[in-house]
């Protein structure tokens, strides 16, 4: 009898581990994001979510998302807006704030799962990587350009433009620069 | 009462693997819940009585394992129940889920339902000509389990007559498990080596050697192996025009009641209730001669 009730103080224990590392919230606890008032001494960046390149490929597309209600017409999930950035912000906490703002859908892959030490956004919108054939994501551009690591290690400055667009072709039909530059060394 | 099993090899194999790799294959949730009514009828068709109950706490809460697994993966949908560390687990995932774990238990129950059937002299005799080294050691796999638990209980038996752990707490009981697993897996690489070693001795796989089979292809098998094709032929041209697709994310679509599914549906229930219904018929007429008696 009493090694039982260390069988069980052990299961106990290692159930706690497991549950102490999760926090769960209900859905209006979710979307109940506070977004500070913009202002004028507060810094802000722009935020805008794109899938331009899903209308031009749109044969790839799985046929289960063929519809505008996942694709809009013009491609445009979140029009440019303003948010006011926090200290430390990084370009994954802005998207996370924007999405559950804006009730958008969004999955990720924590940092500490991911084998990039950085959040990897899989899917905004239930567009999600792989969706639209084979090469297929989500990148961010900061300011016009791809930096080449993950989002939450990116730390935002004042005024910058953040987009997320979803590309086709690992990049490329996006404009991301390092792609380019090996499919130039293959010419 | 295996009215099923005196069906030649051939037509078996056929019917086991045509109904596993459609309920495999199919996402659409009727077509994998006619694949598990049909196992499970089956399976209570061929089993005792007492071992049923108690495969249905394991097949229980391995669904439950299953079903739940996938919402905590897969966070795909429209729905969101609620969120988990930021990401949201949706009532399409968790039906995705329940879709998969009825699919995975469907094909589970048919694999019980094919051992128990197809034993192992069949396989050979379908298979031992052509491929014979691979055949043996599938037949192997297969009887495997069964076989492991038998000798499990076998040392677990031995070991509680010496004594060892035979205590009735949960902490002895693991223990008298580890012991029994580690006798266990120098048993099953030496009776694998064995099996081998005499199979080869009495000859087995060489090509001027002739087997004793008792299978023969009788008419009977002839009308079933049509009716098997007929009835496999409508859910795979069904299946292969996409009439029966159907999709969980990021919205469950409607399932498909277009007269082309319905007829899929109907030819997949009737192939995976046949056996059942063969057993039933054997079943009444046993009954009726002993009653005549």
């Amino acid at each position: 009898m009493k090694k039982d009730i260390l069988t069980v103080f052990g299961l106990v224990l290692i159930l706690t581990v497991l549950f102490s590392g999760t926090h769960i919230q209900s859905v209006d606890e979710y979307y109940l994001t506070h977004i500070d008032d913009i202002r004028p001494e507060s810094e802000t960046v722009t935020l805008s979510i794109r899938c331009d390149t899903i209308l031009e490929n749109y044969d790839e597309l799985d046929p289960a998302l063929r519809s505008d209600e996942y694709v809009p017409s013009d491609g445009v999930i979140l029009p440019p807006t303003e948010y006011v950035l926090r200290e430390g912000d990084t370009v994954f906490d802005i998207l996370d704030r924007a999405v559950r703002y804006n009730k958008i859908q969004m999955e990720f892959q924590g940092s500490e799962e991911s084998p990039f030490g950085s959040v990897y956004i899989e899917g905004i919108h239930y567009l999600y990587e792989f969706s639209c054939g084979p090469l297929s994501g989500w990148m961010y551009r900061v300011d016009g350009e791809f930096p080449n690591y993950g989002c939450s290690r990116y730390e935002l400055h004042d005024g910058q433009v953040i987009e997320w667009v979803y590309t086709c072709d690992l990049g490329s039909d996006v404009g991301a620069g390092w792609n380019e530059y090996s499919g130039g060394q293959r010419k | 009462m295996k009215a099923f099993g005196n069906i030649h090899p051939s037509v078996l194999m056929m019917y086991f693997l045509s109904v596993m790799l459609v309920s495999m294959f199919a996402s659409n949730p009727i077509i994998q819940a006619e694949a598990l009514f049909g196992g499970a009828l089956f399976c209570l068709c061929i089993q005792k009585r007492g071992t049923a109950l108690r495969d249905a706490g394991f097949y229980i809460s391995l669904f439950l394992m299953v079903a739940v697994t996938n919402p905590l993966f897969s966070h795909n949908g429209k729905t969101p129940l609620f969120f988990l560390n930021g990401n949201p687990v949706t009532l399409e995932a968790l039906l995705c889920g329940v879709s998969i774990a009825v699919m995975v238990i469907g094909v589970l129950l048919w694999c019980k339902c094919y051992s128990e059937i197809m034993t192992s002299d069949k396989f050979l005799y379908l298979f031992g000509r052509i491929i014979p080294k691979l055949s043996l050691v599938l037949s192997m796999a297969l009887r495997f389990i069964p076989a492991y638990i038998r000798q499990s209980r076998r040392v677990s038996r031995a070991q509680k007559a010496m004594g060892l752990y035979s205590g009735k707490s949960i902490s002895d009981r693991v223990r008298n498990r580890m012991r029994v697993l580690t006798a266990m897996i120098s048993w099953s690489l030496e009776n694998a080596m064995d099996v081998s070693a005499s199979m080869k001795a009495r000859g087995y796989g060489q090509k001027k050697r002739t087997d004793f089979s008792i299978f023969r292809f009788q008419r009977s098998d002839c009308a079933l192996f049509a009716v098997c094709i007929v009835l496999l032929s409508v859910p795979l041209v069904g299946m292969a025009a996409g009439v029966t697709d159907f999709t969980y994310y990021p919205g469950i679509s409607r399932i498909e009641t277009s007269p082309a599914a319905v007829a899929v549906y109907a030819a997949f229930g009737a192939l995976s209730v046949l056996p059942s219904v063969l057993e039933a018929k054997e079943a009444i007429i046993w009954k009726y001669y002993v009653s005549k008696i």
